[in-house]
């Protein structure tokens, strides 16, 4: 009946329709896989990284993280080449528990990560899908070994990190790329820890460190013919991914406060996998130190000092460009 | 806003204090103090306890935790995927002889990189907790993906170019949470997979799939030999949750023992296919552990009730914390864990003679025995 009464629309065919399929792809087994983006870097070699703080002036903390993406190599082709990643960070707190709440002898740490709706190729609808709450408890498991909660009983501190564009698990043209492998939710979560690192130290909370995310992965090397270690990997430049390892690295500690890796992984690959993802962590965080040491030069010394103490006063943010 | 884990003991600063300094001594005190650090906690196991089910099991742990699962496979469409076909086709066209004999041998290998991750749903149910509430959602994503990371179960999920297996892994805890229920969802998921049968296929390549009716005929879904009868096969994974004291690493820790942990690691492990190294990681991951959220203890010579002077100021307060570091006052842990305590822990899990190569010979001598 939907039909008789809908005469006035132009209605889309009611057995769907199916995305269009170019017959070169079909005819030449090999034509998709030519157009794939080459990894032109260096196997140890991080993209580049760029990290603002202090953006949000509501909160008492706050971050935004972009890893751009490559050029296109090919033009002729309507794929989008490789994905970038652009994650917002912002802290809000410390600040008293609501009386109702039950007595917490530490800060309460609460991490909401969510995908913008728009940030992968497949629509995320408005409310967490599983595996943006498992990011959550990861982001969550990062940054609790750094914060020193003990020092706010009965306080609690909100960290909500939006990701407005998520690095892709696969490449578009790859068959059944789409529902991939979440390859790209490993570098998701180490820019997450990364900026919601930054946004933290911004917002003066106690920490026993900084924290930084970097993630190395092993991938199919038809050149070596076995597997190669790389350090932040773009998922879409690799065919086969091996195993991929995410951390949140202390640098001055030299300790990890998360491991998730996943995939087929001996012994000794494990190890070197988590040895180079501290080494991609500790790329990031030799950015985070260059911002934060720009940001201590732009508002000078002293007030600097005294952000550290945990009494900061707010400046007047001047939102240039 | 609510603690992540209501499950969280009620423990005292001086309980903490005492029961990480007898865990941290070599060779460390457990709370069962029969146990040596690698030792599990003893269970019951049963298998098949679900009719209606194509594999099921059930384990129960001393400490009254106890987990049901049951696996289901359904028939489902498959959707077109123009890359797969285009091969057949493709083979046609151009005259390739299609040696059927050779088919025949390597169903295995006509099935591979066909099956889709989306084929395999784990849904986790903790009494107490949300589906959506963060520790079922981590648990289930932990299994899933140690359940993925070979491939191989998902390959076997394949039929035809239509149709394939849907498998629904439904893992129920019938208990509270005791203790962090992770290591017994997997085992009892594990010991669920080895037991499941999927019916034997009658119709071939890509007719309409018809099944054979008769239950004895079904296939196993992990096979017991491989096409050559050796016994190199892929089984389910499992996970091993081990925690760190100081230097010692004690696996399968009870739920006062994770409450003083410096570090809990979850390590997913599958048997190995080659017979030289005991087992193969497929998944690690870290837990917070609930010693975070612990209070930290007064001492003595910070409380005025027991002789000592009450620090005068706040900034006084935190530097006389900061120096109690090596007292023995119970402070909460911080920071994370060193690399080399994490490849301790995986080597002692997966290397020869590990605990992974135990706990998956005592599940493989139940189905057998």
């Amino acid at each position: 009946m939907a039909a008789l009464s809908d005469r006035r629309r132009i209605n889309a065919p009611s057995g769907g329709t199916s995305a269009p399929v170019f017959s070169k792809a079909l005819k030449e087994p090999g034509y998709l896989e030519e157009l794939r983006p080459q990894r032109i870097r260096a196997p140890k070699e991080l993209r580049k990284i760029f990290l603002q703080t202090s953006i949000i002036p509501s909160a008492s903390g706050s971050a935004y993280l972009e890893i751009p993406n490559a050029p296109s190599s090919h033009p002729a082709t309507l794929i989008p080449p490789t994905s970038s990643l652009k994650i917002a960070a912002s802290v809000q707190g410390p600040k008293p528990l609501p009386r109702s709440a039950p007595f917490s002898p530490t800060l309460l740490l609460s991490t909401t990560v969510k995908f913008a709706p728009f940030a992968t190729r497949h629509r995320r609808g408005y409310i967490r899908d599983a595996a943006e709450r498992d990011l959550g408890v990861h982001l969550e498991t990062a940054l609790r070994g750094v914060i020193i909660g003990e020092r706010w009983p009965k306080s609690g501190v909100e960290i909500v990190v939006t990701v407005l564009e998520g690095d892709e698990g696969a490449w578009w043209g790859q068959e059944g790329g789409s529902n991939g492998s979440g390859w790209g939710l490993l570098n998701v979560l180490a820019g997450c820890i990364t900026a919601a690192g930054s946004a933290i130290i911004d917002a003066g909370i106690d920490c026993v460190d900084m924290v930084s995310g970097g993630v190395a992965a092993f991938v199919q090397d038809p050149s070596a013919d076995g597997r190669l270690l790389v350090l932040d990997p773009s998922p879409a430049e690799h065919r086969d991914i091996i195993a991929a390892c995410a951390v949140g690295y202390l640098h001055s500690r030299d300790e990890v406060t998360e491991v998730w890796l996943r995939g087929d992984a001996g012994l000794e690959a494990a190890d070197s996998l988590i040895e180079g993802a501290a080494q991609a962590a500790e790329g990031s965080f030799s950015v985070m130190k260059e911002v934060f040491i720009e940001n201590l030069e732009k508002n000078g010394n002293a007030q600097g000092l005294e952000g550290a103490g945990g009494k900061r006063k707010h400046a007047d943010v001047e939102m240039a460009g | 806003m609510a603690p992540s884990q209501p499950a969280h003991v009620n423990l005292s600063p001086a309980e903490l204090s005492f029961l990480r300094s007898s865990l941290s001594q070599t060779p460390p005190i457990r709370l069962d103090n029969t146990k040596g650090p690698r030792d599990f906690r003893s269970m019951i196991a049963e298998y098949d306890v679900l009719p209606s089910t194509n594999g099921s099991a059930r384990i129960a742990l001393e400490d009254g935790t106890e987990a049901l699962v049951g696996v289901k496979a359904e028939v489902e469409k498959s959707q077109w995927r123009p890359n797969v076909e285009g091969r057949h086709t493709l083979s046609v066209a151009v005259g390739v002889d299609v040696d059927m004999a050779d088919d025949d041998g390597q169903e295995g290998e006509e099935n591979k990189g066909k099956g889709q991750n989306g084929w395999i749903e784990i849904s986790v149910e903790i009494p107490g907790f949300r589906e959506d509430d963060a520790l079922p959602v981590f648990l289930a994503s932990m299994l899933t993906e140690s359940l993925l990371a070979s491939g191989e179960l998902k390959d076997r999920l394949y039929i035809n170019q239509r149709f394939h297996w849907k498998l629904g892994i439904d893992v129920l805890l019938l208990s509270p949470p005791l203790s962090y229920p992770l290591a017994l969802l997997s085992m009892t998921t594990h010991l669920a997979l080895l037991t499941a049968h999927l019916p034997a296929l009658k119709s071939e390549k890509d007719e309409d799939p018809l099944f054979d009716d008769d239950w004895d005929a079904a296939v196993p879904l992990y096979p017991k030999h491989d096409a050559q009868g050796g016994t190199n096969v892929d089984k389910p994974p499992i996970i091993v949750l081990a925690i760190a004291v100081g230097s010692n690493i004690i696996f399968d820790p009870c739920k006062e023992e994770l409450a003083v942990a410096d570090a809990v690691l979850a390590v997913g492990c599958a048997p190995s296919n080659a017979s030289s190294t005991g087992a193969r990681i497929v998944s690690i991951r870290t837990i917070d552990p609930p010693a975070h959220l612990t209070p930290p203890a007064v001492p003595n010579s910070m409380n005025s009730a027991t002789g000592g002077v009450a620090p005068a100021s706040t900034a006084d307060a935190l530097t006389q914390r900061e120096l109690l570091s090596a007292t023995g006052v119970w402070t909460p842990p911080r920071g994370g864990m060193k690399r080399s305590l994490i490849s301790q822990v995986t080597s002692m899990v997966v290397g020869k003679g590990g605990v992974a190569e135990e706990v998956i010979a005592a599940l493989q001598a139940i189905e057998v025995g």
